[in-house]
């Protein structure tokens, strides 16, 4: 059963790092021209403004919490509940991913915790999408 | 920094200063009387640049420049609202205008610059998080499938960060908007002046935990201006020149977590408040009050780190104990921000740096400053000024 979401900022770019996690793999923008890794999706590296010229390297989707937030307030009324769990993941490989938990909560959080990639089932006004969120490792 | 920008130091003033009844208006929002209809921006930014025309001793017809941040309006139908006919026109963003505003004067294409602000934000019943934002500054929407957004959640995920680190609790945050209220207190026209306890603090809700909701500004209706003009024909004024003595501006690229969280914005608010110090020919030991932008209280100790106030990671022990209150080291956002005065996106902070260095800030008033710094600073950038009594 997919899980209800806001709706996905979807496009060029954008389209790609969705079809890759429908294929279970996180990747994320690599600059040809400087080797600077961009996210969110762009078409203009977020380092040395090249358009155009990325590769997608693929992420261990391993790394640890190093912040995280509940919100008690209903910004989603009618689409997520609250409070409702936020983290911020540290790659291993040094890029920093927002995500959620899966499997734990703001309690159970503590700084520099380890986490590993996890996909769950999820659609928006789009459709049907994987969603990239992270387990206790 | 360049010299051009070190001979522009003082070169113009800030010579009328309005704002509109950021109080009243608020109690009129929340009274249920059928006879409020709300505002309109256009409205409070002329009540706004009224205000200013008076205070400086000025008419209509001394204005021959306007810079403007009034909602959608466009030129045409604000310089017939402000019933003015100026040469130099700027419609945009109050923190690259006032520095146009000053290049415009010094180079001759102005002689006086009202900057007006107008904003019915909320009569018109703006959000600052939720589904509804889809453009505008990335990290605000792009999150939305993970159910993260709202300016409060930036400065929640800062906190949680730096509070880790560095051994802060909750409490201690409280010593912000505490403070900042007490402030405001003394302040006729905030908006908020109930007392604030660091008590009432902890046992109030959380938006975004771990930030309640003390932590995060008002949204209100107001206007405000500014009137600039050369400082060596600001002597014969009604009010002491409010002289521009520097400006800074950084706005960051690359990864906006890792600026933001793991490095408490420093950058951004180093590089940027040096150029202003360079410019000023100043350091932090010349400032006397601090202006920094408060939309989430965490930014105010990161500003204090930032400017070399307090060391890394000390930012949040200098606020407490009063060291950041009227009387204290450093006093801090002294007609209570924009967490308890007005949300005025900076331009409230700005009038209240130009009363303070008049010395007319009335029960607020920090006694005999000659300097302040503003800073507008948000999770991409910081736009810094100081302000120096002429
Ligand atoms: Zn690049």
């Amino acid at each position: 059963m997919a899980e209800k979401r806001p709706n996905r900022v979807l496009g060029p770019y954008h389209d790609d790092f969705w079809a890759y996690c429908r294929e279970g793999e996180l990747r994320l923008q690599k600059c040809g021209a400087c080797g600077y890794i961009s996210w969110p999706a762009t078409d203009a590296c977020f380092d040395c403004g090249a358009r155009g010229d990325f590769s997608w390297e693929k992420f261990s989707g391993k790394g640890k919490i190093i912040s995280w937030c509940t919100f008690e307030r209903e910004y989603y009324r009618g689409v997520l509940p609250v409070p409702w769990d936020t983290i911020l993941v540290k790659l291993n490989e040094g890029p920093i991913f927002l995500s959620n938990p899966k499997g734990f909560a703001y309690k159970d959080i503590e700084a520099d915790m380890p986490v590993k990639l996890a996909f769950i089932d999820c659609e928006d006004n789009a459709g049907q999408f994987k969603l990239p969120v992270f387990e206790r490792a | 920094m360049t010299d051009d920008l070190r001979e522009l130091s003082g070169r113009v003033s800030i010579v009328g200063v309005g704002d509109t009844d950021y109080s009243a208006d608020w109690r009129a929002s929340r009274a249920n009387d059928p006879e409020w209809t709300g505002r309109d921006s256009n409205g409070l930014a002329l009540l706004a640049f009224e205000r200013a025309l008076k205070d400086g001793g000025l008419t209509r017809k001394d204005i021959d420049g306007l810079a403007f941040a009034v909602g959608p309006t466009p030129t045409e139908t604000m310089v017939d609202v402000l019933g003015i006919k100026p040469a130099y026109v700027e419609k945009g963003w109050l923190y690259s205008m006032m520095r146009n505003a000053v290049h415009a004067i010094d180079e001759g294409k102005a002689n006086t610059v009202a900057l007006v602000y107008g904003y019915a934000q909320k009569s018109m019943g703006v959000e600052y998080g939720g589904t509804d934002i889809q453009q505008g500054t990335l990290s605000y929407y792009y999150y939305h499938p993970w159910g993260w957004s709202s300016q409060a959640a930036h400065w929640a995920m800062t906190f949680q960060y730096y509070s880790k680190k560095y051994g802060y609790t909750e409490k201690d945050l409280a010593a912000v908007p505490v403070q900042i209220r007490k402030h405001a207190m003394l302040n006729e026209n905030a908006v908020m002046r109930t007392p604030l306890t660091v008590d009432d603090y902890l046992a109030s809700r959380y938006i975004v935990r771990p930030l309640h909701v003390f932590d995060l500004c008002l949204v209100n209706d107001g206007g405000v201006c500014l009137i600039l003009r050369k400082t060596n024909q600001s002597r014969d004024m009604p009010h002491a020149p409010v002289k521009i003595a520097g400006w800074g501006e950084y706005h960051g690229r690359k990864d906006k977590w890792q600026n933001m969280v793991e490095q408490s914005l420093q950058p951004y608010l180093k590089i940027s408040g040096g150029q202003a110090f360079s410019m000023a020919a100043m350091t932090h030991r010349d400032i006397q009050h601090l202006q920094p932008y408060d939309h989430g209280s965490f930014i105010v100790p990161l500003q204090i780190e930032g400017f070399g106030f307090a060391k890394p990671g000390e930012g949040l022990a200098f606020c407490q104990d009063g060291r950041i209150g009227l009387g204290g080291e450093l006093p801090v956002n002294t007609s209570g921000g924009m967490l308890s005065e007005s949300y005025m996106q900076g331009w409230n902070q700005m009038a209240e740096a130009v009363r303070q260095l008049r010395h007319e800030a009335g029960a607020r008033q920090v006694e005999g400053i000659e300097t302040s710094m503003f800073c507008f600073c948000s999770s991409t950038g910081a736009d810094t000024f100081i302000y120096q009594r002429g």
